[in-house]
C-alpha cells in the first residue's frame, strides 16, 4: 500500500481536527439546550404547583361557601 | 420559521447561547440531588475503530490498538454475564414440580418448564462459551507477550491495565458462579425435564449439557482453568508481575478516578498474586528479587480489607493470599493480624477531612462560578483554562474519594455483620441481612453516612450545572496542552535525534506529532531548522501553534500517550533503553506530560466521568442476600445446618422476594433523620431517596432489568408515602408545639423549665423542605408542599374536632380550655400558612364545629346543654366573688351524661406531653366555678349569634319555671298564707312581732318543700337572670375592648394633657396630624376606589354605631320575665295602677308570698346545717327580687314585709331573746343582710329598667365614645 505524501496526511489530520471541533460545539449546543429545556421543565414545574395550589385552595373556598350559602339543602 | 429556511451555523449558536439570558426562577432551595427530565451524554470514544487513520503512526501500536479493540470488546461481554449471572433470579421455585410420575399433566409441565427455561439455559451456554474464549484469549495474549523474544520488550500501561482487567473479570465471573445456587436450581430442573422428554437427542447436545452441568457444578472453576493454563506458559508470572506492579503504582500515585476503577487495582494485586503463585513460582521469592513489593501491598489490602466485587458482593482480597500455596504470614504484617481494624470500618475517621475537602472546594468552585455567571468571556486564556480543568479534575477525584470511603464502608459492614453481642440493639433472631444493614450502623455513623452521601450529591449538582464551562475549558486546555507540546516541545528531542542519528528516537517523535499535529497551516512548516538537525538562528523561527475547542479523539491520545511510554520506558527489549538518548529536561517534560495526560480521557468525556464518580447505586442492591436467603428467613431454623430446599426445620417459612424497607439502606437513612428529627440533619432527608433515583437508573441502563426497576419503584412507592406521612407529622407537631410554647406565659415556662419539664420548643428546620414544589424521583416530580399541606390541612380538622371533643366531653369550665386550644391551633396554623397554603382558619373551626351547615355549631350546643342541665341545677351564685360555685357536697341535680372523652395524641392538642402538662395545670385553675374568665371566653367563642341563641333558650327555660314549678308552689303557697298579715305595733316589741309571725306563717315555715324544691326553683330562675346580666357584662366589656382597638383608626384620640396657657384644640390637632396616617377612611377615600371608600365608609360605621343604640340584652330578658308574668298561667297578676287602694294586710299579692318566704330563710340554722346561703347562692333573692320588680311591687315589698318589720322594731327595742327557739338577734342581723342585698338588687334592676322604660317607644341613638383614661390637671 503506498502512503499517500505526508503533507496529505496532515492535512487530513488536521481537517479531521477541524471536523471533530465543528461536532463538539455541535454537542455542546445540544447539552446547552438540554440544559436549557431542563431548567425550563424545574421552572415550570413548580409555577404550575404554584397555580396548581391555588386553584385547588380556590375550589375549597367554593366548596365551603357553597356549603354555607346552601344551608342544609342538598347539594348538587 | 419554515423547514427550508437556511440558518447559519453562527446564528444557530447564537440562538443556543440566546437561551443563557432567559430567566427561569425556580423557586425551590436546591437540596436534592441533579434533577434532570433530559440527561444528554455524548460519547466520542470510538474504541479504536479510527486506527487506520493515524497511517503515519508506528505500526506496532496500531496493531496493538486492534487488539485493544478487540479485548475491550470482550471485556464488555463479560460484564453483560456478570450482570446475567447476578440478576439472575431463581425460576425453578416458581415452576410446579410432578408430584409421581403417575401425574397425568406432566409431560404438559415438563414441556412448558423447558419452554420457558430454555431461553435463559442458553444464557448459560453461551456463558460457557464466552468463558472458554475468554481464557483461550486472555492465555493467548500472556503467551505471545510472555514468549522469549517479545518477553524483554517494552508492554504498554494500556496493554497491562486491559490484562489486568481480564484478571479481574475472571474473578468477578468465577464468584459469581460459585454464589448462584439458583442458576444451577435452575438448570438441574431444565436438564430434568428436557431429558424426561429427550429434547436432547444428539450426543453432542447430550454432552454439551454434560459439560455445562459440569461448569455450573464445579466450584472456582473458571478461575482454577485460567490458573492451570497459565502454568503451562513460560515466565507468565513475569508479565503477571508486571500487571500486579502497574496496579500498585496506579494505586499509590492514584492514577484512577472512579472509586470502580480503584477497586478493580485491588482485586487484580489480589487474584493476580493467587494466580502467580503456583508449584514452579513462589510469590515470597519474587518478592525478594525485588520483582514484586509485597510489603507494599500488604499495606494496600489493610488500608482495603474489603472491596465490593459486584453489586452487594464483596471480597477480602486478602483471603486470594491466604488460600495461595505459599502464604507466609510473616510476609503479610498488616494483613494477616486482625488489629488494628482497617481504617476502611470507620467513617468517622475520615468525616472531619471530607467535611473540610467539601468546605474548601465548595468555597472555591462558587467563587469561580460568580466569575462566569457575572462575566461574560468568549473563551479564557490557557493560564485559566487550566486552572479551571484541574479545579474540575480535583472535584471529580474528590467525589470518587468520597463515593469510595462510602462504598467501601459498605462493603466492610455487609462482611462484617453485627449480632445480638456486639449490638444489643439487634434482636437475636434477626436476619442475615438485617445484621449485615438494619442493626450494623450506629445513629453516628448513619449521620455521617447521610452526611457524605450530601456532600457528594449536593457537589454533583453544583458541577452539573457548571458542566458546560468545565467541558469547555478542559477540551481548549487539554488541546493547547498537546499541540504545544507536540509542536513546541518535541522539536528539541527531533532536533537532536535528527543530529545524533537516532532513527528509533527520531521516527517515534515524527510520529507523535504526525498523529495529532494540528498545523497552523495545515502542515508541518518545511523550514523548521529543527527538522534539519539545526538550532534555531538568531532571528528565531516562530511557530504559532493554533487553538481549538477540541480535545484529541480517543485513538490519538492512546497513540501519543503509548508512544512517548515508549520513549520514556525503561524496558526496551534487550536493546539500550531510549531513555538514555534523551537528555534529562526533555525526559523529564515528556514524563509529566505523559503523568497528566493520563486524566485527559476523563475529562474529555466529563459528564459520564461525573455520573460515574457519584454512582451511589450498589447501596440498593441485595442480589447476593436475595440468593443466600431464599427469600426466606432461615435463621428461624432451629438446628444449625447446612439449608436447603427440603429442611424440616425451619420454624418461618416466610416466602417473600425482597427484604423489607427496615433493611434497606436508603430507606434506614432516611428514617433516621426522620426518627432522630434531628433539625441539622432534616434539609438532607431528600438525598438518601436519591439513592433510588440512582439504583433506578442503574437498573435501566447498566443492569437493563425491568424486574429490578420494578421492585425499586415499588419500594419507593412504599417509602415515599411513609415519607410523607412523617414528614408531615413531624412538621405539624413541630409547629404546634412551637404555637404551644409561644402562647404560655413567659415566666411561667420559665419555671417549668427550672423544674425539668421543658416546655420549650427544639429547633426544626423544615422552611426549606416545605418549599419542594418538585421532588425527583424515578423520573416523576413530586410536589412535596402539596402533599404535606395536605396532609396538615386534614391534621388542623383533626386537631380543632378535638379541641371541639374536648370540650364536648367536660362541663361549663372546660370553655377557657377550649379557647385555649382554638388560639394554639389559630397561631399553628398562622405559622404554617407561611409555607403551606391550608383553608382559612375560621372555615377550618366553623366546620370542626358543625357550624357550617346549621345555624348553630357544636359549642353553642354544648354550652346550652351545660347550662340546662348542671349549670343552673347545681351552681350557687357568690356576688362577693362573682362566681358561681357548686354546693359544696351536695349535687342537686341527676349526674350529667357526657361524652366519653376521646384519647387524642399529644399533636392533636397541646404538641408535646410536657405542654400538656403546663397547660393542664394552667386551665386546672379554672376548674370548679363559673367566673368572669368563663363568661369572657364564652361570649368570645359564642359570638353574638351564639348568645342570642343561648340567652332565648335560656329565656325559653325561664318561663317553663315561671308557668311550671313557680306558678303551682305560688298557688300552693297562697292558699297556705292568712288572709290577713297586718304590722303589728311596735309596743308588741321585736319579741312580740317575731312571735306573732311566726304563728302567722307557721304553715308556710313548716312548709315541707320550701327547702327541698321551691327555693331551688327560684335559685335556677335566679342564675338564669344573672347568667343572662354577667354574660352582657362580659359582651359588652369586649365590645369595649374592641372600640378602643378601633379608636385610633378613627380619630379618635385620648385628650391630650395640657399645661397652663396651652390650647387644648391646637394640641388637638397636632396629634390628629400626626396620626393622620392611621386613619383609614381618610386615606382609602384618599388612594382607594370609590368602592372601596364606600366599603371602609360602612366598616368604620358599623364599628363606631355598634354600641350606638345602647341596646341592652339584659333589659330584653327582663321584658321578656315581664311579660310571662303578665301571662294568665302566672297565678300572682301584677298590681294594679298606683292610685288603687293599698290593702297593708292583704296577702294576696306576690311580694306577700315572698315576705314570708324570706321570714323563712331569715330564721338562722344551726351550726351543722347547710346555711340558706350556701345552698342557694344569691340566685334565690335575685329571682324574688326580680319577680317583684317586675311586678312593680318593690315599694309595696320594702314597706310592708314582715322581716324589715321585725328589724325596724328590734332597732328601736334592741331585744336579744330565744322567740320559739329562734334567736332574735341573729334573726335580725340576717335580715338586714339581706336587706342590703336586696335593696342593691332592686337598684341594679331599677337602672336597666329605667332604662327600658325610657327607651320604650322612640329609640334614642347615642354613641357611646369608648372609655378615656381619666384626665387629672
Amino acid at each position: 500500500m503506498s502512503q499517500p505524501p505526508r503533507e496529505t496526511i496532515q492535512k487530513q489530520i488536521q481537517q479531521d481536527w477541524a471536523n471533530r471541533e465543528y461536532i463538539e460545539v455541535i454537542t455542546g449546543s445540544i447539552k446547552k439546550i438540554t440544559d436549557f429545556l431542563n431548567s425550563f421543565d424545574m421552572s415550570c414545574r413548580s409555577r404550575l404547583a404554584a397555580l396548581h395550589e391555588k386553584l385547588v385552595s380556590l375550589e375549597r373556598k367554593i366548596d365551603y361557601l357553597e356549603a354555607c350559602v346552601t344551608k342544609g339543602e342538598t347539594l348538587t | 420559521m419554515s423547514v427550508s429556511e437556511k440558518v447559519s451555523l453562527s446564528d444557530a449558536l447564537s440562538n443556543v447561547d440566546v437561551l443563557d439570558e432567559l430567566t427561569l426562577p425556580d423557586e425551590q432551595p436546591c437540596i436534592e440531588a441533579a434533577p434532570c427530565s433530559i440527561l444528554y451524554q455524548a460519547n466520542f470514544d470510538t474504541n479504536f475503530e479510527d486506527r487506520n487513520g493515524f497511517v503515519t503512526g508506528i505500526a506496532k501500536y496500531i496493531e496493538e490498538a486492534t487488539v485493544h479493540a478487540n479485548l475491550n470488546e470482550l471485556l464488555e461481554e463479560g460484564n453483560d454475564h456478570a450482570v446475567m449471572l447476578y440478576t439472575w433470579r431463581c425460576c425453578s421455585r416458581a415452576i410446579p414440580q410432578p408430584r409421581s410420575n403417575e401425574q397425568p399433566d406432566r409431560v404438559h409441565i415438563y414441556e412448558r418448564t423447558v419452554q420457558v427455561l430454555a431461553p435463559e439455559v442458553d444464557k448459560l451456554l453461551q456463558f460457557m462459551y464466552f468463558q472458554r474464549k475468554a481464557i483461550e484469549r486472555f492465555c493467548g495474549e500472556v503467551r505471545r507477550l510472555c514468549h522469549a523474544e517479545k518477553r524483554r520488550d517494552f508492554v504498554s500501561e494500556a496493554y497491562l491495565l486491559t490484562l489486568g482487567k481480564f484478571v479481574n473479570m475472571f474473578a468477578v465471573l468465577d464468584e459469581l458462579k460459585n454464589m448462584k445456587s439458583s442458576v444451577k436450581n435452575d438448570y438441574s430442573t431444565y436438564r430434568r425435564a428436557a431429558q424426561f422428554l429427550k429434547v436432547m437427542s444428539d450426543s453432542q447436545s447430550l454432552q454439551e449439557s454434560q459439560n455445562l452441568s459440569m461448569f455450573l457444578a464445579t466450584q472456582n472453576k473458571i478461575r482454577d482453568t485460567v490458573k492451570d493454563a497459565l502454568e503451562k506458559i513460560n515466565g507468565y508470572e513475569d508479565l503477571l508481575a508486571d500487571v500486579v506492579n502497574i496496579c500498585v503504582h496506579m494505586f499509590e500515585t492514584k492514577m484512577y478516578l472512579t472509586p470502580s476503577e480503584k477497586h478493580m487495582l485491588v482485586k487484580v494485586m489480589g487474584f493476580g498474586l493467587f494466580l502467580m503463585d503456583s508449584d514452579a513460582c513462589n510469590i515470597n521469592r519474587l518478592d525478594q528479587k525485588k520483582k514484586i513489593r509485597l510489603d507494599r501491598i500488604d499495606r494496600i489490602f489493610k488500608n482495603l480489607e474489603v472491596v465490593p466485587l459486584f453489586g452487594d458482593m464483596q471480597i477480602a482480597p486478602f483471603n486470594y493470599i491466604k488460600r495461595s500455596k505459599h502464604y507466609d504470614p510473616s510476609k503479610w504484617p498488616l494483613s494477616s493480624s486482625p488489629n488494628p481494624p482497617s481504617p476502611q470500618a470507620d467513617l468517622m475517621v475520615h468525616l472531619p477531612q471530607i467535611r473540610e475537602e467539601h468546605q474548601n472546594y465548595i468555597s472555591e468552585l462558587a467563587r469561580y462560578s460568580n466569575e462566569v455567571t457575572t462575566t461574560f468571556k468568549e473563551a479564557g486564556s490557557d493560564s485559566e483554562n487550566r486552572a479551571v480543568t484541574e479545579l474540575c479534575l480535583r472535584g471529580l477525584q474528590l467525589l470518587s474519594s468520597w463515593c469510595s470511603v462510602l462504598t467501601e464502608l459498605c462493603s466492610w459492614k455487609l462482611l462484617h455483620p453485627t449480632d445480638h453481642a456486639t449490638n444489643p440493639r439487634c434482636p437475636a433472631e434477626a436476619e442475615e441481612y438485617e445484621r449485615a444493614t438494619r442493626y450494623n450502623y450506629t445513629s453516628e455513623e448513619k449521620f455521617a453516612m447521610i452526611e457524605v452521601i450530601a456532600m457528594i450529591k449536593g457537589l454533583q449538582v453544583l458541577m452539573a450545572r457548571m458542566e458546560t464551562v468545565f467541558a469547555d475549558a478542559a477540551r481548549r486546555s487539554i488541546y493547547a496542552e498537546l499541540q504545544d507540546f507536540v509542536q513546541l516541545l518535541l522539536r528539541e528531542p527531533l532536533r537532536k535525534a535528527i543530529k545524533n542519528k537516532k532513527d528509533l528516537i527520531r521516527s517515534i517523535v515524527v510520529s507523535v506529532r504526525e498523529t495529532c499535529g494540528d498545523w497552523a497551516r495545515g502542515c508541518e512548516p518545511q523550514l523548521d531548522p529543527a527538522l534539519r538537525g539545526k538550532k534555531d538562528a538568531d532571528a528565531s523561527f516562530a511557530i504559532k501553534v493554533p487553538r481549538r475547542n477540541v480535545g484529541p479523539s480517543s485513538t490519538q491520545l492512546y497513540m501519543v500517550r503509548t508512544q512517548l511510554e515508549a520513549l520514556i520506558s525503561d524496558k526496551s527489549g534487550g536493546r539500550r533503553t531510549l531513555r538514555k538518548d534523551l537528555d534529562a529536561a526533555t525526559l523529564q517534560q515528556i514524563e509529566t506530560f505523559h503523568r497528566q495526560s493520563f486524566y485527559w480521557m476523563y475529562m474529555l468525556n466529563l459528564a459520564d466521568s461525573l455520573a460515574k464518580c457519584c454512582d451511589l447505586s450498589q447501596l440498593w442492591y441485595r442480589e447476593f442476600y436475595l440468593e443466600m436467603t431464599m427469600g426466606r428467613k432461615v435463621n428461624k431454623c432451629t438446628v444449625r445446618h447446612q439449608h436447603n430446599e427440603e429442611c424440616n426445620d425451619l420454624i418461618t417459612m416466610e416466602k417473600r422476594i425482597q427484604f423489607p424497607i427496615e433493611m434497606s439502606m436508603p430507606w434506614i437513612l432516611t428514617d433516621h433523620i426522620l426518627r432522630s428529627k434531628e433539625p441539622a440533619m432534616m434539609e438532607y432527608v431528600l438525598y438518601p431517596l436519591d439513592l433510588y433515583n440512582d439504583s433506578a437508573q442503574y437498573a435501566l441502563t447498566v443492569f437493563r432489568k425491568q424486574f429490578l426497576y420494578d421492585e425499586v419503584e415499588a419500594e419507593v412507592n412504599l417509602c415515599f408515602d411513609q415519607f410523607v406521612y412523617k414528614l408531615s407529622e413531624l412538621v405539624y407537631a413541630h409547629y404546634k408545639q412551637l404555637a404551644s410554647s409561644m402562647l404560655l406565659d413567659k415566666r411561667y415556662r420559665a419555671e417549668c423549665a427550672a423544674r425539668g419539664a421543658s416546655t420549650g420548643c427544639g429547633a426544626g428546620r423544615y422552611a426549606s423542605l416545605l418549599r419542594q414544589r418538585h421532588v425527583a424521583l424515578l423520573g416523576r416530580h413530586v410536589d412535596l408542599c402539596a402533599l404535606v399541606a395536605q396532609r396538615i390541612n386534614a391534621d388542623m380538622h383533626r386537631a380543632l374536632d378535638a379541641a371541639v371533643a374536648k370540650f364536648e366531653a367536660g362541663d361549663i369550665t372546660g370553655v377557657v380550655e377550649l379557647e385555649g386550644l382554638i388560639a394554639v391551633n389559630r397561631l399553628c396554623h398562622k405559622l404554617l400558612s407561611r409555607y403551606l397554603s391550608l383553608d382559612e382558619f375560621e372555615a377550618i373551626l366553623r366546620e370542626s364545629d358543625h357550624g357550617v351547615l346549621a345555624p348553630y355549631g357544636r359549642i353553642t350546643l354544648h354550652v346550652f346543654w351545660e347550662l340546662n342541665y348542671d349549670f343552673l341545677p347545681n351552681y350557687c351564685y357568690n356576688a362577693a366573688t362573682d362566681r358561681f360555685v357548686k354546693c359544696r357536697g351536695i349535687q342537686f341535680a341527676p349526674v350529667v351524661q357526657r361524652e366519653k372523652l376521646q384519647q387524642f395524641g399529644h399533636a392533636m392538642l397541646w404538641g408535646s406531653k410536657q405542654l400538656s402538662l403546663a397547660y393542664s395545670a394552667q386551665y386546672a385553675q379554672y376548674n370548679g366555678f363559673v367566673g368572669p374568665q368563663h363568661l369572657h371566653a364564652l361570649v368570645r367563642l359564642l359570638g353574638y349569634q351564639g348568645v342570642a341563641v343561648v340567652v332565648s333558650e335560656l329565656l325559653g327555660v325561664a318561663r317553663g319555671l315561671l308557668h311550671g314549678t313557680l306558678a303551682q308552689f305560688t298557688r300552693a303557697l297562697a292558699a297556705a298564707m292568712p288572709r290577713h298579715c297586718k304590722l303589728p305595733r311596735y309596743d308588741y316589741g321585736s319579741n312580740g312581732v317575731l312571735g306573732y309571725y311566726h304563728a302567722q306563717l307557721t304553715d308556710i315555715v313548716q312548709y315541707p318543700d320550701a327547702r327541698t324544691e321551691l327555693f331551688h326553683a327560684f335559685r335556677e330562675l335566679g342564675n338564669i337572670i344573672l347568667f343572662c346580666m354577667l354574660i352582657e357584662q362580659a359582651l359588652s366589656q369586649e365590645e369595649v375592648t374592641d372600640l378602643l382597638h378601633a379608636a385610633p383608626f378613627q380619630n379618635i384620640l385620648p385628650r391630650p394633657y395640657t399645661a397652663e396657657g396651652e390650647k387644648l384644640e391646637t394640641k388637638q390637632k397636632r396629634l390628629e396630624a400626626k396620626y393622620s396616617a392611621l386613619q383609614i377612611v381618610q386615606n382609602v377615600e384618599k388612594y382607594g376606589t370609590a368602592k372601596q371608600s364606600q366599603l371602609s365608609r360602612e366598616g368604620d360605621l358599623l364599628t363606631r354605631e355598634r354600641l350606638c343604640c345602647g341596646l341592652s340584652l339584659f333589659a330584653v330578658v327582663l321584658r321578656r320575665l315581664r311579660a310571662c308574668l303578665a301571662a294568665p298561667q302566672w297565678p300572682a297578676p301584677p298590681a294594679p295602677p298606683h292610685h288603687a287602694p293599698l290593702h297593708t294586710d292583704d296577702t294576696a299579692e306576690f311580694h306577700r308570698l315572698w315576705s314570708a318566704l324570706q321570714f323563712l330563710y331569715c330564721i338562722p340554722v344551726g351550726d351543722t346545717q347547710f346555711t340558706v346561703e350556701e345552698l342557694f347562692g344569691e340566685g334565690l333573692h335575685w329571682a324574688g327580687c326580680t319577680i317583684i320588680a317586675l311586678l312593680g311591687q318593690q315599694r309595696r315589698f320594702e314597706a310592708l314585709d314582715f322581716c324589715y318589720h321585725i328589724l325596724r322594731v328590734q332597732r328601736v327595742d334592741g331585744k336579744d331573746e330565744l322567740v320559739k327557739g329562734i334567736p332574735l338577734k341573729r334573726m335580725v342581723d340576717r335580715i338586714r343582710r339581706f336587706q342590703v342585698l336586696n335593696s342593691q338588687i332592686f337598684s341594679v334592676l331599677g337602672r336597666h329598667l329605667a332604662a327600658d322604660d325610657e327607651r320604650a317607644g322612640v329609640e334614642h341613638v347615642r354613641c357611646f365614645p369608648p372609655p378615656a383614661a381619666t384626665h387629672h390637671n
